[in-house]
Parts: C-alpha cells; sequence; structure tokens
C-alpha cells in the first residue's frame, strides 16, 4: 500500500456550523506534514473523516487509494491518536493495547515493543486513570504504532508535554518520517512544529490557506526584508524612503526595510553619515509567517470586539 | 520509499473481535466489582427479602363437605349408581358414591366419582386417588367393602366393571354409612384494590341425577329376609366449619321413580390433591425465591448500559471504531461478550438465590403438604431458575442496545429501569387487575414471568410468552443500536 492520505474537497456541517468547507490536500510518505490552523478551523475534523468516525456530507479521503472503513485490519495501515485522554481510566496500559491488538490479530509481543518505544514499560501495569496527560499523549502514540503502520496521524500530540516531551516527540516524529511513513501531525501553535515539520497544511474556517513547504512559507514570509538597528531612527527612515524603500518601525531603535537590499542601506546610512548597531536579512519565524497567513481567518480572536 | 509494516499474519476475523471486546470486559476492574455485585445482590437480597409468612399448613390438611344421600351398610357388600348427568358447576364438582365411616366431617372414606373437568376419580382418606377414565358424561359407578379393604370401580354399561383402585381403611367401622355424594368447591374471585387485593369465595352449587341405585349386603343374611320397610335414604349436608367457616347453602335430595337428584356444595379432597385448597392468591414461592433478582437486576442492567455507553464517555468508541471500523460487528461482538457474561453470572445468581433461600422458607410455614419442597429436578423450578438468567441475559442485551442509542448512562440506566420497575410498582398500586396485566404484558418486566410456577389471579401471560416479549423489547434496542451506529458519526 502507497502511503499516503488524500482528502479530496471534503465538506462536513454539524447543524449549522461549517466545520470542513471543501478541503483537498495531500499527505507523502517520508514527511511530516503540519496540520495548521486556529483552534475550531477543522484539523480534528478532517482526521475523523479520513479515519471514518465521522463521514463527510461530501468530498472523499482515502488512504493508500483506499476508503478506511474498507481496510480490514486498519491498524497495520494507519495509526491514529485523536484524543490522549480517550481511554478508560480503570484499565491498566498494558491491557488498553492488549484489546486493541486482539481487535487487528497482532502478536502479544508487539505490545512490549511499543511500551519500550514511547517510554511507558516501567509503568505498563498502572491503570490509565493516573497517567499524566503527557503519559496518555505517549501510551496514545504507542496504541498508533502497534501495528507498526505507513501512515501515522497525531492529533496535537504535544499538547500536555513538558519541554523534553516535546523534544523527543520531535525527534520521533523525524525519526518515524525517515523510515518512510507518511505522518500527519496537527497543531494550533505554529512553532511547535518548528525544526520538525517538512510541509505545512494551513487551514481556517475549514478552508484551506496554504499548503507549501516549510522552507518556502519561510521564504515568502521573509519577502527580502533587512533589519536595522539605530539610534538615529527618525532619520535613517527619511533617508531610506527617499531612496524608494517601505520602512515599518518595529521598535524604538528598529526597522524593517523592504525595497532595497542591505548592501544599498548600508551604502547610503554611510553617506548620510548615520550610525548604526546592527543590520540583516530578516527571518520570520514559523509564528510569524501562520500569523500573516490567517489574520483573515482566526475565529476566536480574543484581541478583537466582535 | 513507502513503508510498511512489518507485522505479519494478522487477520481482521470476528474471532479476534470477540477476543478484544471480551478483553475490554475483564480489564476493567469496575466491571469486574458489578459483575461481582451483580451475583451477590441476587443471592443476599433474595436471603433478606421479607415475604409474608403462610398459615396454609395451619389447621386441618383437608376440606370435607358434600351433600350426602345414606344408609348404613352393616359388614362388607358394595354400593352402586349410575350418574345420568352432572351439572358444570365447577371442574373439581364431583358426584358418586362413597363409604364413610360417620356422617362427621373429616373421617375416613372412600369414594369413586366423576367429575366435569377431571374425568372419573378413585379417592379415600384425604391423601389417595386414582384416576380413571378422563372421558366425563354418565357412568357406571361401585365400590365394593371387604374388611377394611375398599374397591372402587366404572363401568359404561353397568355390566363389565373395570376397577379404579383399592384402599385399605384402617379401623373402618362394622357398620359404615354409604350412598350417594355430590360436591362443588367454590370459585375464587380477587379484588383489586389500590395497593392491595381482596379474595373472595363465591360458593358453587353441585347438582346430579343418579338412577339405579343399589345397596347389597355381601352375604345375603341367613336370617330370613327382615319383614318390614326397606331401609330408607337420608340426607346430610356434612359441613366442614373449619374450611367454611361461614357455612355454604344445604343441599338436599329428591327421589322419583329411583332417580336420584343431589345437591351440595364444598368438597372432599386432600390439601395435596387440590383444587379448593388451591386459592388463586396463594404464594410462588418459586417466583418468591428468586426476588432478590429483581432488585440485582439493576446491576445487570447498569452493566449493560456502561458497557456501551462508559465508550461514548471516555471518548474510547473512536479508538474503537478505529480499530474495527465495521460497526455492526463490535455491537455483535459485545452482545455476543456480554449475553456470555450476563447469562453465566445470572445462573450463578439464580441458582445461588433459590437454594440459598429453601430453608428461609421453610421456617416461614412454605412447607408440605399445602407447599410440597421445590426440587431443581422438577421441570417447572428449573424453567423458572435457568429462565432467570436467560431473562437477565436479555435484560443486559436491551441495556446494551439502549445504551448505544442514547449514549449516556444515566438515561439509559434510568430508562430501561422505568421500563422494568415502573410496570411492576403501578402494577401493584392501580385497581384493576386487567389493567395490571396489561402493563406487565406490554413491558420488558414481562420477561420476569418466566419465574412463575403456578397460575394466579394476577398472572399475565405465560414464561415463555413472556420471555418472547422481552426478547422483543432487546432486538428493537439492538436494531435501533445499528441503526444509529451506522448512520451517527462517531
Amino acid at each position: 500500500m502507497e502511503a499516503t492520505i488524500d482528502v479530496q474537497g471534503i465538506h462536513k456541517r454539524y447543524g449549522r456550523t461549517v466545520a470542513v468547507d471543501g478541503l483537498s490536500f495531500r499527505v507523502e510518505p517520508g514527511l511530516v506534514t503540519g496540520f495548521v490552523g486556529p483552534n475550531g478551523a477543522g484539523k480534528s475534523t478532517t482526521m475523523r473523516i479520513v479515519l471514518g468516525l465521522d463521514s463527510p456530507d461530501a468530498g472523499s479521503a482515502v488512504i493508500g487509494g483506499k476508503r478506511y472503513a474498507s481496510l480490514r485490519t486498519p491498524l497495520r495501515e494507519v495509526g491514529a491518536l485523536l484524543d490522549a485522554s480517550a481511554i478508560h481510566p480503570g484499565r491498566r496500559a498494558r491491557d488498553h493495547l492488549l484489546w486493541m491488538a486482539h481487535s487487528n490479530g497482532i502478536p502479544r509481543r508487539r505490545i512490549t515493543e511499543v511500551l519500550e518505544l514511547v517510554g511507558l514499560a516501567q509503568v505498563a501495569k498502572r491503570r490509565a486513570g493516573g497517567f499524566s496527560l503527557g503519559m496518555k499523549q505517549r501510551l496514545g502514540i504507542a496504541g498508533a504504532l502497534l501495528g507498526d503502520p505507513p501512515v501515522l496521524m497525531f492529533d496535537e500530540p504535544m499538547n500536555g508535554l513538558d519541554p523534553e516531551g516535546i523534544h523527543w516527540i520531535r525527534g520521533f516524529l523525524r525519526s518515524l518520517a525517515g523510515d518512510g511513513r507518511a505522518i500527519l501531525v496537527s497543531s494550533h501553535l505554529m512553532g511547535e512544529l518548528q525544526d520538525m515539520a517538512d510541509r505545512l497544511v494551513v487551514i481556517g474556517r475549514g478552508r484551506l490557506i496554504a499548503d507549501t513547504s516549510v522552507r518556502e512559507l519561510l521564504a515568502a514570509a521573509s519577502d527580502n526584508r533587512v533589519f536595522l538597528r539605530t539610534g538615529s531612527r527618525s532619520e535613517a527612515m527619511t533617508v531610506l524612503a527617499n531612496a524608494g524603500a517601505t520602512v515599518a518601525i518595529t521598535d524604538r531603535d528598529a526597522v524593517t526595510v523592504s525595497g532595497l537590499p542591505a548592501e544599498r542601506i548600508v551604502a547610503l546610512l554611510t553617506d548620510a553619515r548615520l550610525p548604526f548597531s546592527e543590520i540583516g536579512q530578516h527571518r520570520a519565524s514559523l509564528e510569524e509567517a501562520y500569523m500573516e497567513l490567517t489574520r483573515e481567518s482566526v475565529e476566536f480572536n480574543a484581541g478583537e470586539p466582535s | 520509499m513507502t513503508y510498511q509494516s512489518t507485522i505479519q499474519g494478522v487477520r481482521g476475523g470476528f474471532g479476534q473481535l470477540l477476543r478484544a471486546e471480551w478483553t475490554k470486559f475483564w480489564s476493567v476492574r469496575s466491571t469486574v466489582l458489578c459483575l461481582l455485585a451483580a451475583i451477590g445482590l441476587s443471592i443476599l437480597l433474595s436471603m433478606f427479602l421479607t415475604f409474608n409468612s403462610t398459615d396454609a399448613n395451619e389447621g386441618p390438611h383437608y376440606v370435607d363437605q358434600f351433600g350426602f344421600v345414606y344408609q348404613p351398610l352393616a359388614g362388607d357388600g358394595s354400593v352402586v349408581a349410575h350418574v345420568q348427568s352432572q351439572r358444570d358447576s365447577h371442574q373439581w364438582a364431583k358426584a358418586g358414591v362413597i363409604i364413610k365411616q360417620s356422617l362427621q366431617s373429616g373421617t375416613p372414606y372412600a369414594a369413586v366419582m366423576v367429575t366435569p373437568g377431571h374425568g372419573v376419580r378413585f379417592e379415600a382418606t384425604f391423601n389417595t386417588q386414582y384416576t380413571g377414565t378422563a372421558a366425563g358424561g354418565p357412568r357406571w359407578l361401585k365400590l365394593t367393602r371387604s374388611g377394611t379393604s375398599v374397591t372402587g370401580f366404572e363401568s359404561g354399561d353397568g355390566v363389565t366393571w373395570t376397577p379404579v383402585g383399592t384402599v385399605t381403611i384402617a379401623g373402618l367401622a362394622p357398620t359404615a354409612q354409604v350412598g350417594l355424594f355430590v360436591s362443588s368447591p367454590p370459585n375464587y374471585v380477587v379484588e383489586k384494590h389500590f395497593a392491595g387485593n381482596d379474595q373472595h369465595e363465591v360458593p358453587t352449587n353441585g347438582e346430579a341425577t343418579f338412577d339405579n341405585v343399589s345397596v347389597r349386603p355381601a352375604v345375603p343374611t341367613t336370617l330370613p329376609a327382615a319383614p318390614g320397610p326397606p331401609v330408607r335414604w337420608s340426607f346430610a349436608d356434612i359441613l366442614d366449619t373449619n374450611r367454611f367457616p361461614g357455612g355454604l347453602a344445604p343441599g338436599g335430595f329428591t327421589e322419583t321413580d329411583g332417580a336420584f337428584v343431589v345437591s351440595g356444595n364444598g368438597d372432599i379432597a386432600g390439601s395435596e390433591s387440590v383444587s379448593s385448597l388451591e386459592a388463586p392468591t396463594g404464594d410462588d414461592i418459586v417466583k418468591a425465591s428468586l426476588a432478590g433478582i429483581q432488585i440485582g437486576l439493576i446491576a445487570f442492567v447498569a452493566l449493560g448500559v456502561l458497557y456501551a455507553s462508559s465508550e461514548y464517555r471516555t471518548g474510547l468508541i473512536r479508538t474503537t471504531f478505529t480499530a474495527s471500523p465495521r460497526r455492526g460487528r463490535v455491537l455483535a461482538a459485545k452482545a455476543a461478550v456480554l449475553g456470555s457474561v450476563v447469562l453465566v453470572a445470572g445462573l450463578i445468581a439464580s441458582f445461588g438465590a433459590f437454594l440459598a433461600i429453601q430453608p428461609k422458607l421453610h421456617e416461614k410455614g412454605y412447607e408440605p403438604p399445602a407447599y410440597p419442597y421445590l426440587s431443581l429436578t422438577n421441570e417447572t423450578v428449573l424453567r423458572a431458575v435457568a429462565g432467570t438468567a436467560l431473562f437477565l441475559t436479555l435484560l443486559a442485551l436491551l441495556s446494551l442496545g439502549l445504551g448505544f442509542v442514547l449514549r449516556r448512562s444515566a438515561r439509559a440506566i434510568t430508562l430501561v429501569l422505568a421500563l422494568v420497575l415502573v410496570p411492576q410498582l403501578a402494577g401493584d398500586l392501580i385497581p384493576s387487575i386487567e389493567a395490571a396485566k396489561w402493563m406487565v404484558r406490554l413491558t420488558p418486566v414481562a420477561g420476569l414471568e418466566i419465574q412463575q410456577s403456578r397460575l394466579r389471579f394476577d398472572t399475565a401471560i405465560g414464561p415463555w410468552a413472556g420471555l418472547a416479549v422481552l426478547c422483543g423489547y432487546a432486538a428493537v434496542a439492538l436494531l435501533a443500536a445499528l441503526w444509529m451506529l451506522r448512520r451517527r458519526d462517531a
């Protein structure tokens, strides 16, 4: 089976709320695809539709060309972690994995393997109700890995993880992708995906905003702007504006300049005898790039009066 | 580039699904505790639930009241009569010939008789009974005495006689009273009031016409035929003031050209045999010994509901359907696992409750002869006790179905308990027997009728028909669950 997820024009509405509105994207093998959007953008709904849990009003979602519901041993094809707390609190971690393994005829020894893989081997006999959110996330990841599937989907896997856990999961997902698996990771915080995702599917209000590689996105957001720190901010702005640049204030003694290359800016400032302490290519963070992309589609914006 | 799973040889069959659901069942401590609580509750509550004691065994264990047309018979001899007709006043009305120690109620007797509902019978001393021809209708009857031995015969033509039975009556007086008798037990009418019943007896009047009546001493006396008038027939109302303290309308007889029309009421019977002692409000002690199940079932209902609804509460249902996308099979596997577990637990609970409570029942006066000891080898008892486990199984499946349909534990448990408990409570309260019966017939509580061991005035439906009603409810709930599961987002 080809390790891909293909989402084609899915629509989903719950009552009067449109959750997903004509979304299409593709998740490729060997890459970590970040699935980003603000809360309520439709990420979880999309994932549920891919897993055959919710049925779309229109469109289709297939895994390796097949509908999820047609898979006979789905845990071998797709691993998913939707909600880490969706476990019975009275069941031991090991037994939780045991019933999942039984349902797809997965041998028992695999349970020990995945528990070791996620670092839960020591607490396998404890009841899941006593687990921290981080431990639950690890248990959920263990469940997703049970069938050693080529396609993996994780919904907000870093929620509740401590920095060490986040560091672990980054490396872990990268290594899974390195095996040639297709990995879809959702997050509402673009920062979490930094240094992990290869591609990004950005959605807002159920619609696709961007489907791009991380590198392209960062380049586009940086937009050849130059960062400048100077004590004589207003004079510098006048000089640069006269030379045809667009200047934006970013701090008390800092501006970003677009429309002029860095060398030209240095020459202009030197000619005008204006001092500066720092100049360089502006590097947008993923966060910044994301804010720019989703500015129009933020649904729950706390700062804005509605 | 594409990765391939290293897990080989997996199959996604129904067997795997059963294994998965069974693992889910035993691996949660509260489920196992709930199951044990269900068994324990059923047994313990059966033991401690108080129900009325009975005084059915106090006083004489017989009834002896009838209309008697008699004359003395000295020594051995026989009495013959042809029952021309008998009024169908009661299925246990009796008409025939009798030999009796004296005119005192309760003294030893032997009689051969016809009944409208139970054919020809030969009965004696309140504890012996033989059955003859099943057919009713006109019949020749004969009793012969030889010492203390009495034999009853019947015949279709008065020529060829068939013995029905023989008894030995120790201490039968040398001169006993012989003749014709007629009895007819009262009918019972139960009136239902708010939270209670009243039972009335309505007397029935038995009547039969006899002809060809003769009494022949065995030894034609060596003395010359006694001169003087032949022995005359007399009539007596034999009254049983213990059983019928109020007395009943007296009987009587007329004789016209050798045809005797005799009337009377009451019954001649021991309490083991019978009919008129078996009041319709008598306790169903098989049902009573399983009373704890009616509380214990709450735990079984909770078990069934939670097996479905807890997956919704925790969100586990999504993991379940991710692992097994064919939802109908998940429902089937859950039903199979739950059904099997509850069947076994139900058998433990019902047999345990039944066996635990028997000594307690005996203490309360439920003893032979009015209440014979119950044995599990008795087909009715076995059906009631084992059937209770089937009732619990079907109830758990109904709960499972509603758990899936409603997805909320509290709602589903409340609904099932309302369906099972409300009809019982309301049935006790509403002052109409028919309405109370329909309450039972139309609700899942009909399934509890599998426990019935005797017909009572308030018996609503047969045992298996009752179970079938519950079966219908369970099937509808499971089909609704299936339809919802397929149609609804998980």
